[in-house]
């Protein structure tokens, strides 16, 4: 890389960081401000709806496989309702994910040998 | 070891437990990173420091296809940070549960879609001394996966995506699985519910359209115009109040 992708490469690095970095002090400060005013320290209702909604977002895209084809969706709906029926009996996060990606896989290999 | 000692390691440990689950999805991304970066001109070491410095999947790829076909810098600039603009989200939702450390925002740094869905759902329910523990285990392991990953694709991905084609294939389901099991404790209500459900769907639609990198902050702006509809609806119904 020559000396002006180096610099792209830092302005990059940094302004992703900055999106990371900065609305956390200014809630920080916000939060602060709220309590030393006596005020609720609470965030505004939208944002707290705003995250789990991303969450759902990201699961809906991470859904679709990498090569969309019946047999990934019939392995991601096998997979996907193993983790739901693991976690309900867990309610915990490693085995669930373990049994999803276990099923995922069985399914995913078992179609390749059938077709 | 003392008690402080004990609940300190715990807290380490539950982090680093509860980040294993994300290795199956970042090594084969981070792999497949490696592996285009060197086919596109850039060595071994300059593809892990894309990955170290910058720390974000997609906006990784679009930087290296851009300046492999000869796009504008300032244009990569903007698009990266464009891509990446969803990330303002992650730090205002966790803020109520960081205490007023000054590392905080230093650790931002590691804060990827699934660790800051990680972390919305575990910090409430850790101590707060525990909590900065636990957050640098978790996000040091993803951050760590993601370039040893990455320096794996650089120096042997063509071999290894060759030897073991399926591995691929089969361990990025870990990430659908785990933002499964992060949401099925939020449906609640019949508000959140359909919330939840049309957000999936929503995302879902719009990354078979082609638009992955608009799918999720198009898709979440969909759900909260959604919840605040139901929730306008139910309080005319008298069904909730405030």
């Amino acid at each position: 890389m020559d000396k002006s992708l180096w610099l792209l490469l830092l302005a990059c690095a940094v302004g992703t960081f900055l999106l990371r970095a900065l609305p956390l002090i200014w809630m920080r400060r916000h939060l602060l401000r709220r309590s030393d005013n006596n005020g609720a320290a609470t965030m505004p209702v939208w944002l707290t709806v705003l995250a789990p909604t991303m969450i759902a977002a990201m699961f809906g895209v991470s859904l679709v496989p990498a090569q969309p084809a019946v047999s990934s969706w019939l392995a991601t709906l096998l997979g996907g309702l193993c983790t739901v029926l693991v976690w309900r009996r867990t309610r915990s996060l490693g085995w669930p994910v373990c049994a999803g990606v276990a099923v995922y896989g069985v399914v995913v290999v078992l179609l390749k040998m059938i077709g | 070891m003392s008690s402080v000692d004990a609940a300190k390691s715990s807290a380490w440990q539950q982090g680093a437990r509860d980040a294993l689950p994300l290795l199956g999805g970042y090594i084969p991304v981070a792999i497949s990173f490696g592996l285009i970066a060197v086919q596109s001109g850039f060595s071994a070491l300059e593809s892990v420091l894309i990955s170290a410095l910058i720390y974000a999947g997609a906006s990784q790829f679009l930087f290296i296809a851009m300046v492999a076909s000869g796009a504008p810098l300032w244009l990569v600039l903007v698009m990266t940070l464009l891509i990446n603009a969803r990330h303002v989200v992650y730090g205002p939702n966790i803020a109520p549960y960081l205490s007023n450390s000054r590392w905080w925002p230093l650790l931002m740094h590691g804060s990827t879609d699934q660790i800051f869905a990680l972390a919305h759902t575990r910090l409430p329910q850790l101590a707060e001394k525990d909590r900065m523990g636990w957050y640098i285990s978790a996000a040091l392991i993803a951050w760590l996966s993601w370039i040893a990953g990455t320096a794996l694709g650089a120096l042997a991905g063509a071999e290894i995506t060759a030897r073991w084609p399926l591995l691929g294939e089969v361990m990025p389901f870990a990430l659908p699985a785990l933002f499964l099991v992060l949401l099925a404790p939020r449906f609640t209500s019949v508000q959140w519910t359909f919330t939840m459900l049309a957000t999936i769907a929503a995302a879902l639609v719009l990354k078979l359209m082609g638009m992955t990198n608009a799918a999720i902050p198009l898709a979440a702006i969909c759900g909260v115009s959604l919840f605040y509809l139901l929730q306008a609806r139910l309080k005319a119904e008298g069904k909730i109040h405030g």
